[in-house]
């Protein structure tokens, strides 16, 4: 397997500021691998989001210690041009994410292609089933000044996996959605991750990273406190120390673990809270 | 609208028109010329279906302009022939006459450029100097202006009814509600200056800086007419130079 | 003591776009009510009709005895308080105190009560550290917060929450269970709009259901999250254990988790 990210004792702070929002952070992410960052907020998740995107220091200058590497290369030995195509980035404010310059959403998606130089008729190709993926065809002829958090957020998705990156970094896409436009999301997510992309997610939602997400990296006041398998980071019992959320399933299990009852494993998806508990002769869903 | 022939027609074509009126009525001695444009003018806007939107902004902003200048140059021009006296104040022939050429001139170039405007898209002229080598932050900072200001309307609203449901009182008399305007004003500012930042990331995630050519959706073509029409303007200037200055 | 009526309420804007159709409502005094719904579906302009930023266009909203087409925004801002959904709509001052200082000191409250009712809503919001920051520093889910207290402050008997939760963790989702609780015990009503079921299952027993501009029901949780053709009509997604109970095969209306807890205990001894 290729390291698509490979992060070595970086810490980072911005200018101005006397404290480390990252302290020493390492880890290295696999080429294909959907890897959630989880941490209650102030914890440090976006800025590592701006570092692997390489924001952080090509935009935001501030000391940044260690090593960055994207790809096989250094992040300070591209230009922040080159790495618009390598790392898309969804960032977390849908209210701000608009080029400004366009006047449909149509060609608000398709601002990044032209941008990157790809022929007019391919972009038309491109765009139009990032529409439908997103499931924002109807929505094309509109001012994206004019839409609603949760329709500019998928804009904004859209807007980014149209360029096909290689990278996707996606901070908190689903704030503003409510459920069944969550799980779109979600489902599209996956879609980029068998499309053999390398995904990386910022999300409160642990019961769709449960879901979904490959591993985790468990932040906490800048540092990286936890990292591995989704399944085995909410197994450790270091991490209720933390105060995130746990998936709910996992939750209701620990307490019940707590009451006494034995556990044949630690359940994080909610159909599997009746294998782990051993309930047999309940009718068990697939 | 857009199957008009004349509205169809390249931005830089009727950018080059709107340039070739102000040079053949500065080449054309005397105001009759520069005044005899204007009919031309409202023909084209006519014919481009712009008519009534065109007439409306060259009274708002010529009309004005006009009177004022008329009467100052009729006041105060410099001249022997008295027409009318009154105290200080005395019209001389020389007055009216450098009035009505300025007048003429202002009229038919402010009409001319108004005319473009109103035949073009701001969009489809940016576009078209960009194809002419405007780098892509100027005509960026052109088209964001644009959009930005519907914009900082629509959130001034936004932000108003926030201010009502914090008890400010914003309806009623004028003064209440200039009152009730000022305090709208700093988040409108606040918000747009932490957007800078912000926009400025959201570019470079569509790979604004990116070291290729762009491309772009949005195409202008060029047709005969557009590459005729402009030679005709250079042929007609330079005869009227020659006719001008040489025989 | 202000209760709240919604009579046939619908509301279009100028332009003819239908945006609520025939919505009625009644709000008692210290209730805590959640709205739920899709994307699009009418919240927002609900409880936009609710505090008189708009004013129906057939059918009539009462503030206690107040029709809203008589009174201004302002004037029903001390009855009803609303928090935007987006927080940089709402924010215009350069420090967070002075920005939950406003409400109450522009409605005339002696200097006093200002100063408490300034530091209550801080305290109750987590925010009181961040008294003297610039709000625009601040994280999203705290400007969220500073937008919190800045309604609350105002002390009115009904306050209106734009989606809450929205980019919330865990300890955020806490501050604002607190901050229900207390409302409560003043006798507050709050109604909330928010796409979080867990919070509405944790928080609220009463929920209001919109769909396609209109109220789909209006009941108790549990007549709500085990029905499955309302569930459908507004493709709304039941909280995760009301998901759990009906894969373990419960019987309807557990929507808790001490309940699911309890039936799990139960069926296993």
């Amino acid at each position: 397997m290729t390291v698509m990210i490979d992060l070595k004792n970086v810490s980072y702070r911005y200018p101005v500021s006397d404290d480390f929002v990252l302290k020493n952070v390492s880890f290295s992410i696999e080429k294909g691998k959907f890897t959630a960052i989880i941490g209650n907020n102030g914890s440090g998740k976006t800025t590592l989001c701006n570092t692997i995107r390489g924001f952080v220091p090509h935009f935001y200058k501030g000391d940044l210690e260690g090593d960055v590497i994207v790809d096989q290369t250094k992040i300070l030995d591209y230009q922040l041009g080159q790495l618009g195509e390598k790392v898309g980035y969804v960032f977390q404010n849908p209210f701000i994410q608009v080029s400004g310059v366009k006047d449909n959403v149509f060609e608000e998606v398709a601002y990044g292609l032209e941008n990157l130089g790809v022929p007019v008729e391919e972009i038309i190709v491109r765009v139009e089933e990032i529409l439908k993926l997103v499931k924002i065809e109807h929505l094309r002829e509109k001012n994206p000044f004019e839409l609603s958090g949760g329709q500019r957020q998928r804009v904004a998705l859209a807007s980014i996996i149209v360029m096909d990156p290689e990278i996707l970094v996606i901070d908190e896409p689903t704030s503003q959605l409510d459920p069944v436009g969550t799980e779109q999301i979600f489902d599209i997510i996956r879609l980029m991750k068998e499309r053999g992309k390398t995904i990386i997610l910022v999300e409160h939602k642990m019961d769709l990273i449960a879901e979904y997400a490959d591993d985790l990296l468990v932040m906490h006041e800048g540092e990286l406190v936890m990292q591995g398998p989704v399944r085995e980071v909410f197994a450790n019992p270091e991490f209720e120390k933390y105060q995130i959320q746990y998936p709910h399933v996992t939750e209701i299990a620990l307490q019940l673990q707590k009451m006494g009852t034995p556990l044949a494993f630690l359940p994080i998806r909610d159909e599997e809270l009746a294998e782990a508990l051993n309930m047999t002769g309940v009718k068990i869903h697939d | 609208m857009k199957q008009n022939i004349l509205l169809q027609l390249h931005p830089l074509t009727k950018f080059y028109f709107s340039l070739f009126i102000l040079v053949i009525v500065l080449i054309i001695p005397g105001y009759s010329f520069a005044f005899a444009i204007f009919p031309v003018l409202v023909l084209i806007a006519v014919f481009a279906g712009v008519s009534k939107e065109f007439l409306s902004i060259v009274l708002k902003a010529l009309l004005s302009v006009l009177i004022i200048v008329f009467i100052m140059q009729m006041f105060f021009y410099p001249g022997d022939h008295v027409l009318w006296n009154w105290g200080i104040f005395s019209i001389k022939q020389e007055g009216v006459d450098y009035g009505l050429l300025l007048t003429s001139r202002i009229l038919a170039i402010g009409s001319s450029f108004i005319l473009f405007f109103r035949m073009t898209e701001v969009r489809d002229f940016v576009k078209s100097l960009e194809d002419k080598g405007l780098p892509p932050m100027g005509a960026y900072v052109v088209l964001s202006t644009l959009q930005i200001i519907p914009e900082m309307k629509r959130q001034a609203n936004t932000i108003m009814e926030a201010q009502k449901t914090r008890g400010v009182e914003t309806e009623g008399s004028l003064l209440i509600r200039a009152k009730a305007f000022i305090p709208t004003l700093t988040p409108l500012i606040l918000s747009s200056i932490a957007g800078t930042e912000e926009r400025a990331i959201t570019l470079e995630s569509r790979a604004f800086s990116a070291p290729v050519k762009k491309t772009s959706l949005h195409q202008l073509t060029k047709s005969n007419v557009d590459r005729v029409l402009p030679i005709v303007y250079v042929l007609i200037i330079v005869g009227l130079l020659v006719w001008r200055f040489f025989l | 003591m202000t209760e709240l009526h919604l009579n046939n309420v619908s509301f279009s804007y100028p332009d003819g776009t239908k945006a609520l159709e025939n919505l009625t409502l009644s709000i008692v005094t210290g209730e805590r009510v959640a709205i739920v719904g899709q994307n699009g579906a009418g919240k927002t302009t609900a409880v936009k009709l609710m505090n008189g930023l708009l004013k129906p266009t057939e059918g009539t909203v009462l503030i206690g005895d107040w029709d809203t087409k008589d009174y201004t925004t302002a004037q029903t801002s001390r009855k009803v308080g609303y928090v935007f959904q987006n927080p940089d709509d709402q924010i215009f001052h350069n420090d967070v105190e002075s920005e939950v200082r406003f409400g109450p000191k522009n409605m005339g409250f002696d200097p006093e009560r200002v100063d408490e009712l300034t530091d209550w809503a801080m305290k109750l919001c987590g925010i009181s550290e961040f008294a003297d920051e610039n709000p625009y520093n601040l994280p999203y889910s705290v400007r969220k917060f500073v937008t919190i207290a800045s309604v609350l402050a105002m002390d009115s008997d009904i306050i209106i929450l734009d989606e809450p939760t929205a980019g919330q963790d865990k300890i955020g989702l806490q501050v604002l269970g607190n901050l229900l609780q207390v409302l409560e015990e003043k006798q507050k009503s709050v109604i909330t709009i928010t796409h979080d079921m867990e919070f509405v299952s944790d928080y609220f027993t009463r929920i209001v259901v919109m769909a396609n501009r209109q109220l789909v029901v209006d009941d108790h949780a549990q007549n709500v999250f085990y029905n499955t053709e309302v569930l459908e009509k507004s493709m709304l997604k039941p909280p995760a254990v009301a998901q759990m109970a009906k894969l373990l095969d419960f019987p309807f209306g557990i929507l808790s988790k001490d309940q699911l807890i309890k039936a799990i205990l139960t069926r296993r001894s």
